[in-house]
């Protein structure tokens, strides 16, 4: 959670959701306080919007290795 | 046969001639022998009197040139093409003209399946004692890029990209077209195969061949690949088509798949799980925060009963009176004396008072 905010264009699929899992324990474990709860729903949120634009908007690429040249 | 030299003072000096002629004469003592390897370039013309052809040594490239009699050569009827296994009878021999030392054969067998398949066995027992086999490197969840090795037959390459996108369509895929079958399969393989490797990104590797004859699918089992896949710095699923005979890329990889769709299954997760799992993420993560507020109203709700239940007021209310004399409570008669100005206290109102008695 120190990085909240920044760097959101180099966090992957996969740290985006595994960070998003634990906001989401967090909060449901109650043990949060209330200031602390907006800022990881906040967060949660914006996690959860980065996922889907990752899933959804990212065009698969297919590129092509220079041919090897044979020995 | 001698050898003349020329004497200049205490040193004595051979022509290039006398010198070959007499490492010539040396070679040709040696005994006939057996020699396997793989004919590469392949020369025969009808009005040369030999045919030439190099025996390359598919495990570490060693070279040797070799020549026949075009006579014999084309009495042994075995029309050879370059790439071939074979084994070669004959002796070493030294061209002296060019003092290039070469293989003079006497006959040429072609390598045959049995021998294919002995060789293979033998192979496998080796790398296998040296522990190739034994990589099982977890694959990524989320590769940033798959890099797919794969021969430029179509049908391979567009199943597994189709096997891929359908399942993952954001996925990133690096494709490296290259030989995959015949003598050159197995160099141009482990080049791509590098060149995949260093390319930036590349997480895990499909290297993907549709299914084949045996002979079609040998260059998955030579050597060079074998431990250029095992020496892979990423993981590599070997996904190389085949009913009987398992292509030692399938034990030296990280994993196998048997189809196009079960190479995708291992290098890219699934959108659709993906996104049903984030959808319900989300929907936790919406009622998270009800919850909690819930919980601490709830818990503020506990306190404030407590805190009342405390408080004196509910305790007057109950017809209980508090006694103050000079603002402080008076707890025992002998707090006050007689006269002394009190205030009483009740669960509504109160009034002021004269002490008329102690006890």
């Amino acid at each position: 959670m120190s990085d909240t905010g920044s760097e959101s264009s180099e966090v992957t699929f996969e740290e985006a959701q595994k960070e998003l899992e634990r906001i989401v324990q967090q909060l449901e474990s109650g043990q949060a306080d209330l200031d602390d709860a907006i800022k990881l729903w906040e967060r949660g949120e914006e996690l959860h919007r980065l996922c889907l634009e990752k899933l959804d908007s990212a065009q698969g690429t297919i590129e092509a290795l220079k041919p090897a040249e044979p020995a | 046969m001698k050898v003349e030299a020329e004497q200049y003072g205490d040193r004595r000096v051979y022509t290039v001639s006398a010198f070959n002629r007499g490492v010539a004469g040396w070679l040709a003592r040696l005994p006939t022998v057996w020699v396997e390897g793989e004919v590469t370039e392949l020369r025969r013309q009808d009005r040369w009197q030999s045919v030439f052809f190099t025996l390359k040594d598919p495990s570490d490239g060693s070279c040797l040139p070799t020549s026949m009699p075009r006579g014999q050569f084309d009495a042994l009827r075995l029309e050879l093409a370059n790439g071939e296994r074979v084994h070669v009878f004959g002796r070493p021999e030294l061209f002296e003209a060019r003092g290039e030392l070469r293989l003079r054969a006497l006959s040429i067998e072609r390598f045959g399946l049995g021998d294919h398949l002995a060789a293979l066995e033998r192979l496998k027992q080796k790398l296998a004692a040296e522990g190739l086999f034994e990589r099982r490197r977890p694959l990524p969840r989320f590769p940033r890029k798959v890099g797919l090795l794969t021969g430029n037959d179509a049908a391979a390459k567009r199943d597994v990209l189709t096997a891929i996108t359908t399942r993952f369509p954001p996925a990133r895929v690096v494709v490296a077209e290259t030989y995959v079958q015949g003598p050159r399969a197995a160099p141009a393989l482990v080049t791509a195969l590098r060149d995949l490797c260093a390319g930036d990104g590349v997480d895990v590797i499909v290297l993907a061949r549709g299914g084949g004859s045996f002979e079609d699918l040998l260059p998955f089992s030579d050597e060079r690949l074998v431990r250029a896949i095992a020496s892979c710095a990423v993981p590599v699923v070997s996904a190389v088509g085949h009913e009987q005979d398992t292509p030692l890329t399938d034990l030296a990889a990280d994993a196998r798949a048997s189809t196009p769709s079960l190479a995708a299954r291992l290098v890219v997760p699934d959108a659709d799980e993906l996104r049903e799992r984030l959808n319900q993420t989300r929907s936790r993560l919406q009622r998270a925060p009800l919850h909690l507020v819930e919980r601490k109203r709830a818990r503020l709700d506990g306190s404030y009963g407590r805190l009342r239940a405390l408080s004196p007021r509910a305790t007057l209310e109950r017809g209980y009176a508090i006694v103050r004399h000079g603002g402080r409570i008076v707890r025992t008669g002998a707090d006050v004396e007689k006269s002394s100005r009190v205030d009483v206290e009740l669960g509504e109102g109160g009034f002021g008072a004269t002490v008329e008695k102690t006890r």
